[in-house]
């Protein structure tokens, strides 16, 4: 503990003027004055009731604001995996990006682009059957997706040569009159020949 | 058990792809047709094809098995030319194909000897489609299929000889001759308008069918 002269008290409490002290003295006096004064500037700590009432008092956040501060709020996420999990995890990733479908469109080198469109107002279904599916009248569908009674269907096929009809409402066999390219069917009608390029050139 | 093993794979899948799909009375003989051109070397799957369209297309029976002889001997036929017209190479089932649906789409069988004889040892089938392409918008016969051979012979690549006659037929289409538009084809040769190409929407939206 520092010893303090009883003169500096004095001089503290008023009981002695600061000038009548030595200089060392007096200068300690000043110190002592000068801590005073910051301590008594200082905001005085409130109780801890005060605190909790004070906290109590203020509103509550709704739901949705306290999810969007979570959301934005750094968190720190740490994972406990066995290495076999993580490896049984890795392997259903790469098999959910390699199911057809589950990504972009990749074609093959032998494969190439075809739109079919075919105008068929008030028509019900429109499909499309030819070479390239063994025939099946209910294969591939055209959509009439504005509408407008134009059905369109773009379809990945084979590079080559193929021959097709359009099939409305399930049994009317409709040659398409935008193919540019026939061919006698054999059957007493005329197959539209498709010539399907690479696309990938 | 060893004569189904010995048979052409073609000529042992026929039956099950045909059953439900064309009059059960005539699977028989579509079936004798089929094996007999597989022992024959000729293309088979044409003739399936045929079977199956007038199955779905609810033809006769008579008419379905009339058809596929029809095309049987057109294969034949193809096959014929494409020996008469010194082919090189061995007369494969593609080949055949190509041939037999370029006569059916109308090249006269003159034409398509020319073509084949001109591009020795090479594949036929662009060729004959651009010669097809042209016949079928009224070109000279000799006239298109020289246009194509000019257009290899310049270094044009085969998958580009359809947009040899596209070129032709918009020229055509824009006001000039017949004549006049092949030959400011084959001056511009062996530069051609860039192919058309499916608009990128087209190709995302794209769908791949089942068979």
């Amino acid at each position: 503990m520092t010893h303090i002269d009883p003169r500096v008290h004095e001089a503290l409490d008023g009981e002695r003027p600061l000038e009548s002290l030595p200089p060392d003295l007096r200068a300690e006096a000043e110190r002592l004055l000068e801590v005073a004064a910051l301590l008594a500037a200082a905001p005085v700590a409130a109780s801890v009731a005060t605190r909790v009432m004070a906290h109590l008092a203020e509103p509550r956040p709704s739901r949705l604001r306290r999810l969007l501060q979570w959301i934005a709020r750094p968190q720190a996420v740490t994972f406990h995996l066995r290495p076999v999990w993580s490896l049984a995890v890795a392997a259903a990733l790469a098999v959910f990006a390699l199911l057809p479908g589950g990504g972009p469109l990749e074609l093959g080198p032998e494969e190439g682009i075809a739109e079919f469109v075919l105008p068929a107002s008030g028509a019900h279904s429109v499909h499309v059957a030819g070479s390239f599916n063994d025939w099946r009248a209910g294969g591939i569908a055209l959509e009439d997706r504005n509408h407008d009674g134009v059905w369109r269907a773009t379809v990945v096929l084979p590079v080559g040569q193929h021959e097709y009809m359009f099939v409305v409402d399930g049994e009317r066999w409709v040659a398409d009159p935008n193919a540019g390219r026939y061919v006698d069917d054999d059957f007493g009608r005329e197959n539209a020949v498709l010539i399907v390029r690479r696309a990938s050139r | 058990m060893l004569v189904c093993a010995a048979l052409p794979l073609a000529a042992q899948s026929i039956r099950p792809r045909l059953e439900g799909r064309v009059p059960a009375e005539v699977i028989p003989v579509i079936d004798s047709i089929v094996q007999a051109a597989a022992a024959d070397s000729l293309p088979t799957e044409p003739l399936v094809q045929k079977a199956l369209e007038g199955g779905a297309k609810h033809v006769s029976g008579d008419r379905i098995v009339l058809a596929v002889r029809l095309r049987r001997d057109r294969l034949e036929a193809a096959r014929a030319l494409l020996v008469r017209a010194g082919d090189s190479t061995p007369v494969t089932p593609l080949k055949v194909t190509a041939v037999a649906t370029a006569l059916s789409r109308g090249v006269p069988g003159p034409t398509v000897e020319r073509v084949v004889a001109g591009l020795p040892g090479e594949p036929h089938a662009a060729a004959l489609q651009a010669v097809a392409d042209l016949l079928a918008h009224k070109f000279d016969p000799d006239s298109s299929a020289q246009l194509i051979l000019d257009a290899a012979r310049l270094g044009v690549p085969h998958d580009r000889f359809l947009d040899v006659a596209t070129a032709a037929i918009h020229e055509m289409q824009r006001g000039s001759t017949r004549e006049d538009a092949l030959a400011r084809v084959r001056a511009g040769l062996p530069n051609l308008p860039p192919p058309a190409r499916p608009a990128p929407k087209g190709v995302s939206d794209a769908k791949r069918p089942g068979v």
